[in-house]
């Protein structure tokens, strides 16, 4: 445990944190009842808070693995940047704001750009030739099956008017809490052994060598797909 | 069910697909490069290609059709669709190849531009999909003979420039690699 909170802090933290999360909320079902106001209120503020705190997690995870690859470090960031807005847009644009899903609908779209992002980042690190360790990539796909779990969960509940029953929220969350379950189960899997021994350092080439050859690359790569475009047009063979 | 929920739901289906597929192929890659250092193999002697040209020529068919050996012009027919297609995916190793470079060289680069990357991929799209367009065609028929015909020139002449152009790509590359690793003591500055 010492071991990965010096490698993962905000990993470990969220794991912490998702404890305590039901501890706490154990204590104020108990108390004050499932269907209470203060129940709902302190499992959507404890949610935001794990939220933020699996955000930082993510976050750092793809750091370790996209440490030594600044360029594409860079080039996700930007990606992101462009990718996450236009889901946001894409999101109000189909949510709806009746009151008593906002809040499911909140939290749903949150999920979704998450998902969205880390599957971008995951697609990129599949894309580029980047060497991960197999652990850091069943925690990201840990995260990703759980998001993916969540949405699923959040929409086909209420797809199926499943709030107008009063055993939905129990039912949310055995759902919820199963898919995590089997994320932590996942987790433990691979963190009962010792994690990998930090890569070292690479060699990275100077900023004119990507300048240069990238753009040839590129026009080599759109003769050959000329080519192939000029495939079925038979051309008179020179007399 | 309405339209709002439809659409989280087949997001959060899609998220999952594409995530299994980054999985399933990540564990697919070790035969995936079996194969295309086979395939590397075969597509050595493909610049030497007179002879292959001279066996692919339109009049040996005619000349067959002529004599009355429908059967041999068969058995001729089906070997050009065979060269073809061994061509096609030469010509898709020789892509794979370029844009294994690009994909090697962003990735040890301390800036990667959008721009360009995006068009690679675009690139790589098309290719994608002239290849199979093409691929289906010869492998259901449709194809035209002389169409296959003028695919030796077209690898030909591409098989040689795309030689010269990857020797200086490697030879550039080695030179970026060498200037940088003795002169500033190390400081290849990758640091996060």
């Amino acid at each position: 445990m010492r071991g990965y909170f010096r490698r993962l802090p905000f990993f470990t933290a969220y794991i912490v944190l998702n404890l305590c999360q039901a501890l706490f909320l154990y204590a104020i079902y108990h108390h004050f009842g499932h269907n209470s106001m203060p129940a709902y209120v302190a499992g959507w503020v404890s949610e935001t808070i794990t939220l933020a705190a699996r955000v930082f997690a993510t976050v750092e995870l793809l750091r370790l693995v996209l440490l030594w690859y600044r360029g594409i470090w860079g080039l996700t960031w930007r990606l992101l940047a462009c990718v996450c807005p236009m889901v946001l847009l894409l999101i109000g644009a189909f949510s709806r704001s009746d009151a008593p899903v906002f809040v499911m609908q909140v939290d749903t779209g949150l999920h979704v750009i998450f998902a969205v992002a880390l599957v971008l980042c995951l697609g990129l690190i599949h894309y580029y030739p980047i060497r991960v360790e197999p652990v850091y990539k069943v925690l990201l796909s840990g995260f990703c099956w759980y998001l993916c779990a969540r949405i699923l969960t959040n929409t086909v509940l209420h797809g199926y008017s499943y709030a107008q029953y009063i055993h939905y929220w129990p039912m949310w969350q055995t759902l919820a809490i199963s898919s995590y379950l089997l994320v932590l189960i996942l987790w433990g899997s691979v963190l009962s052994k010792p994690l990998p021994a930090m890569l070292q350092r690479q060699a990275l080439l100077p900023d004119s060598v990507y300048t240069h050859i990238s753009p040839e690359i590129n026009d080599q790569l759109q003769a050959i797909n000329r080519r192939l475009m000029n495939f079925w047009k038979i051309e008179e063979p020179p007399q | 069910m309405n339209y709002s929920v439809a659409v989280f739901a087949s997001i959060g289906l899609l998220l999952l697909l594409v995530m299994a597929w980054l999985a399933f192929s990540a564990t697919r890659k070790r035969p995936e490069v079996v194969r295309k250092e086979s395939r590397d193999r075969e597509c050595v002697h493909i610049s030497k290609l007179p002879q292959i040209k001279q066996a692919l020529a339109d009049s040996d068919f005619m000349y067959l059709n002529e004599r009355g050996y429908p059967a041999l012009a068969k058995r001729i027919k089906k070997e050009r669709r065979r060269i073809a297609l061994n061509y096609l995916a030469c010509l898709r190793v020789e892509f794979e190849k370029l844009l294994h470079l690009a994909r090697m060289v962003a990735a040890m680069s301390p800036n990667v531009a959008v721009a360009q990357e995006i068009q690679g991929l675009r690139l790589n799209l098309e290719f994608s999909y002239r290849y199979y367009l093409i691929y289906f065609r010869l492998v259901s028929g449709v194809a035209p003979l002389e169409a296959i015909g003028s695919l030796s020139d077209m690898v030909s002449t591409l098989t040689i420039r795309m030689e010269t152009a990857m020797n200086e790509l490697g030879e550039r590359a080695a030179l970026g690699g060498a200037e940088l690793l003795p002169h500033n003591g190390g400081g290849l500055d990758a640091g996060g």
